[in-house]
């Protein structure tokens, strides 16, 4: 309770009138968002969702400073709880320096959003998505941390193809990656034994271009990420050696419709070493979604999404090898700042967002589930 | 009787054309701006955040209004998309930290009176007038 109040407090002392605040060039912005989650088996994501679970709380502070035409610099700072994950302390969800000298190259270093697939970069911006959960398989809420962000630098820009060719976006990066102690990995390897104390991590490096075609609204491209990771825990270690992560991704949007697919590949060749034993931890996960959006008005937007995880490295017919999310999501904005959205799910298999901690009695293989949320963004 | 008919059926058709032609906003920019006009391309980049520059290498300060009328057309006419589409781009720059909102005002007065300061800036109106200090650019598709 104390906690859910001082993230009210944060956010309202600097929501004001829940205009941007301004002073000087420095422009604040923010965003609360209070989620609820139902689920008619298993209990999701941490959460204690077959009773019904609020413990689904964001709140975020922005603050950039445009010191220049070509120079801005600013920090990002968030709380937010998902059911067992995630706490009281306040994180750095970016914080950079970013020089632009000019349309075709600039330069952004600090802690930074990593580009990858459509939504990696921005998939915990609320405000700015129709979806309350985006599909799992390639943006798994519980897994964020690791994927979301990185320490270190981008370089990026566009490159004019010709009016009748249109525009290629490019950005490239290099850096850390960091697995955080509230991340789901954390859990998931606590729950075969080994208790990290201390955050996991390696280099990242790789890449998005995006081809911006001359159709009207088109947008095709591609991504490709180097991960590694490494910790060492009291009782063991984890080890990860670099694997390449890729998306190929397309959306339209034009008026009124929105449309988007995305394929991801996600290889993990991991060991866990606990004394003398060995434990592997390898996925070949394969994931897809198609997804669609029509604004019916000014106020409603209504959508739906197929969303498909196997674990090509094991027995696909089992249900814990895969996830398969059909879902239909509407959102109601009742002014530029408030909004609301509705989603229902209808989960097949438990390859993710399961827990041992919330499920000791067992996962069933189907789930429907109701999701909520309401926010305000200024 | 037919004739007479006809013809107002003609003028009332051309009004009803020139009402739509003119539900259209006067794009307006700071006149250090060197450019005359501007493609509906490049307007969408600099108002969607992906250029900062003018076809000139300038640079562009894109200034919008918080709400209303003209706002909405510069978005439909201009940028292809609603109010809520292009809050939702913003916001997703912002809070990935690669974009700073644009600076944004609830009436057109101020908007022009800020176009007219600043040196870069371009933004839109319903109408303007030459005491307004600011030039006009052509639109061109």
């Amino acid at each position: 309770m104390s906690r859910r109040l001082c993230l009210f407090v944060l956010v309202c002392a600097c929501a004001g009138s829940l205009h941007a605040q301004d002073i000087a060039g420095i422009a604040v912005h923010g965003f609360v968002s209070q989620g609820f989650l139902f689920s008619s088996n298993n209990n999701y994501l941490s959460m204690k969702s077959s009773d019904g679970s609020p413990q689904w709380t964001d709140a975020v502070v922005d603050i950039t400073d445009p010191i220049s035409e070509n120079l801005r610099a600013g920090i990002q700072l968030r709380m937010y709880q998902l059911g067992e994950f995630g706490g009281s302390n306040v994180q750095v969800d970016w914080a950079s320096g970013d020089y632009r000298v000019n349309d075709h190259f600039g330069i952004r270093a600090g802690k930074v959003k990593t580009v990858w697939g459509l939504f990696n970069d921005s998939q915990d911006v609320d405000p700015a998505f129709l979806w309350t959960l985006l599909p799992q398989g390639s943006y798994s809420i519980d897994h964020k941390s690791f994927y979301l962000a990185h320490v270190g630098g981008d370089v990026y820009g566009e490159i004019p193809l010709g009016k009748r060719a249109g525009t290629l976006h490019y950005v490239a990066y290099g850096g850390q990656a960091t697995i955080d102690l509230n991340d789901g990995y954390i859990q998931t390897f606590a729950e075969l034994g080994l208790v990290f104390t201390n955050s996991l991590g390696g280099e990242t490096y790789g890449g998005d271009l995006q081809w911006e075609t001359p159709l009207k609204g088109l947008v095709l491209g591609s991504s490709g990420n180097m991960l590694a990771a490494n910790g060492t825990a009291p009782a063991g270690t984890f080890h990860s050696p670099a694997y390449l992560v890729p998306s190929m991704y397309g959306q339209f949007s034009r008026g009124r419709v929105y449309l988007a697919g995305e394929y991801d590949r996600i290889p993990i060749n991991a060991t866990l070493t606990i004394g003398s034993s060995v434990i592997p931890f390898v996925a070949d996960g394969r994931s897809w979604f198609a997804m669609g959006s029509y604004r019916l008005s000014k106020m409603v937007q209504v959508g739906s999404y197929y969303s498909h995880y196997v674990n090509k490295g094991a027995d696909t017919t089992q249900p814990v090898n895969y996830s398969k999310d059909w879902v239909v999501s509407g959102r109601y904005d009742f002014n530029p700042y408030f909004y609301c959205k509705v989603e229902g799910h209808f989960l097949h298999g438990t390859a993710l967002g399961y827990y041992t901690s919330t499920n000791p009695n067992g996962l069933a293989t189907n789930s429907k589930m109701l999701a909520a949320k309401i926010g305000f963004s200024f | 009787m037919n004739k007479t008919r006809c013809l107002i059926l003609l003028l009332g058709s051309f009004g009803a054309w020139s009402a739509a032609k003119a539900q259209d906003v006067v794009l307006v920019a700071n006149r250090s701006v060197q450019i005359s006009e501007i493609t509906d391309s490049d307007l969408r980049a600099i108002f969607t955040g992906k250029k900062t520059r003018f076809a000139d290498g300038s640079h562009a300060l894109p200034v919008t209004l918080k709400g209303g009328a003209a706002h909405e057309v510069f978005l439909k006419n201009h940028l292809g998309e609603g109010p809520e589409e292009f809050r939702a781009q913003w916001r997703k720059l912002v809070f990935t930290g690669q974009g700073a909102m644009p600076m944004s005002f609830a009436s057109e007065s101020a908007l022009i009176e800020y176009v007219a300061a600043t040196p870069g800036a371009v933004g839109y109106a319903s109408r303007i007038s030459s005491q307004d200090g600011v030039k006009s650019l052509a639109s061109v598709k």
